[in-house]
């Protein structure tokens, strides 16, 4: 038996694909095997019944092939994780812009105030870009609110990302916060692909450069790439944060399988990872006790 | 193919990602495209009216349309679900184009809706394009054409374009194809050369 869109060919014998286009579709792809394959022809299609002619058989198809495809793309943009993703990407760039415009901002300050000066003056940047804004008049100033209209946004949106992560990825966003869970996923390009990347990949997530580096010349291998940015790794000892950083890359590969393929938090889970994580980072360099869990396996 | 003076042009309905017309034809620039940069460059295959094309990768539709003002048929692969609606609005306004959703490594999944074509045309970033070119080689007609235009970079970025090339044609040859025609398609892509073959006799 041949199997195409329209219908089943037996001995000559054809039965036409009952349903509307979308069954047709499912049906037509689920069923092939390459090495027997006779592709489909017009007339078999008009001799089953489906169509006119092959200007009929052409339309016919295409609508098909339409419905299938808006139906899928619907499905592949429907994951939880498709918006999460333009979000956090979104904030970084506009971290990016908003520092590319404080510093374009300031320097054409120091223009009109030949006196000013950062230096030895510790002004967090807002405060700076609120000032200018204060101080001076036309364009500059409007700029200047524009950044800080620009920043407020920025402050929401990342409210909103690390919300929308711990939704998403519970257990991961649990073990690193929802913003750095959010940027791994971002990096990884998915919440399926982060799921299917070994606990040394997330490691050094976001290394690129020092990874590259490694593999071409004898310079050391990066310990950390994205999760350097969780305190657990910034604040460890410097001598144990490569430590800390393997043991929190593994459990993080252990949460995002739990969040691609569970989707819900696993406490036995995570209470175990936690655990092991706080052990790593206090017992520097002689890790000797095991902690009895779930999360203790590799 | 149509020329006007040194310019390529396809005949169809204009406006479709602001290309240049000149009169009621659409210029076919190979800056753009990498087959009008083998029409400039070498050969290619000639599409006609009554031609039926596979054309595998076709991303945002792009070159899809200037090849469906030619042809019969063209039945359009592409993967990638964002390039896809830009394909489905092309493939809107041309009556002649099949716009299918799925991966050109695994033909199994389309060749129910697919038939027999006179050209495959294949343009995919993968690493294995040799390969792909040899499944997909089951849709075409005895006397059937197949352009393969070879991303270098998408099979190894640490190998030479010229390793990849060489190591791409002795694929095709082993799976038994004829190599009708190839060139790298300077000056228009860098790093990208144009396979032209026929599938082995029946």
């Amino acid at each position: 038996m041949r199997s195409y869109w329209f219908g089943d060919v037996e001995d000559g014998q054809c039965t036409p694909a009952g349903g509307d286009a979308l069954a047709k579709f499912d049906r037509a792809r689920s069923i092939t095997r390459m090495d027997t394959y006779v592709p489909p022809d017009w007339e078999l299609a008009v001799a089953c019944g489906a169509c006119r002619d092959r200007e009929d058989y052409i339309k016919k198809l295409r609508e098909v092939c339409f419905a299938a495809a808006e139906r899928d793309i619907r499905e592949q943009y429907s994951g939880k994780d498709a918006e999460l993703l333009q979000m956090v990407r979104t904030l970084d760039e506009m971290d990016t812009v908003i520092n590319l415009l404080t510093e374009r901002a300031v320097e054409w300050y120091q223009l009109r105030h030949p006196t000013f000066t950062r230096k030895y003056r510790k002004t967090p940047a807002h405060i700076l870009v609120k000032n200018i804004r204060d101080k001076s008049r036309g364009a500059l100033s409007f700029v200047a609110g524009e950044i800080e209209r620009l920043s407020a946004t920025r402050t929401e949106l990342a409210k909103a990302v690390s919300g929308r992560a711990n939704d998403v990825m519970p257990n991961t966003s649990a073990l690193i916060g929802g913003l750095v869970a959010a940027r791994l996923m971002s990096h990884a390009g998915g919440l399926s692909d982060l799921s299917r990347l070994p606990a040394s990949a997330i490691q050094v997530l976001g290394a690129r450069t020092a990874l590259f580096a490694h593999l071409r010349t004898k310079s050391p291998s990066p310990k950390h790439g994205i999760i350097f940015q969780h305190r657990r790794v910034h604040n460890a000892p410097r001598e144990c944060r490569g430590k800390v950083a393997r043991v929190l890359a593994g459990k993080l590969a252990i949460a995002a399988r739990i969040d691609h393929y569970r989707g819900v938090a696993d406490p036995v889970f995570l209470e175990s990872a936690q655990a092991r994580i706080d052990l790593t980072g206090s017992v520097t360099g002689k890790v000797t006790g095991k902690v009895i869990g779930r999360g203790n396996e590799p | 193919m149509i020329w006007i003076g040194d310019v390529l042009v396809s005949q169809g309905e204009g406006g479709v990602y602001n290309e240049r017309m000149l009169g009621n034809a659409r210029v076919w620039d190979p800056f753009r495209s990498k087959l009008a940069a083998l029409y400039h460059d070498g050969t290619g295959v000639e599409l006609t009216s009554d031609t039926r094309v596979l054309y595998l990768g076709a991303a945002n539709g792009t070159t899809v349309s200037h090849v469906a003002d030619y042809v019969d048929v063209v039945y359009a692969v592409e993967f990638a679900p964002r390039p896809m609606q830009d394909l489905l609005e092309v493939a809107r306004r041309r009556k002649n184009i099949v716009p299918i959703m799925a991966d050109a490594t695994r033909p199994e999944q389309y060749a129910p809706l697919v038939e027999t074509v006179d050209l495959v045309y294949q343009d995919v970033a993968q690493p294995d394009q040799a390969m792909i070119a040899i499944r997909n080689s089951a849709f075409l007609k005895p006397d059937g054409k197949m352009i393969l235009m070879l991303k270098t970079r998408s099979v190894d970025v640490r190998k030479e374009p010229v390793v990849v090339f060489e190591e791409t044609m002795e694929a095709l040859v082993s799976a038994g194809f004829v190599i009708q025609e190839s060139l790298w398609l300077l000056p228009y892509h860098q790093d990208h050369a144009a396979i032209v073959c026929a599938k082995p006799g029946v």
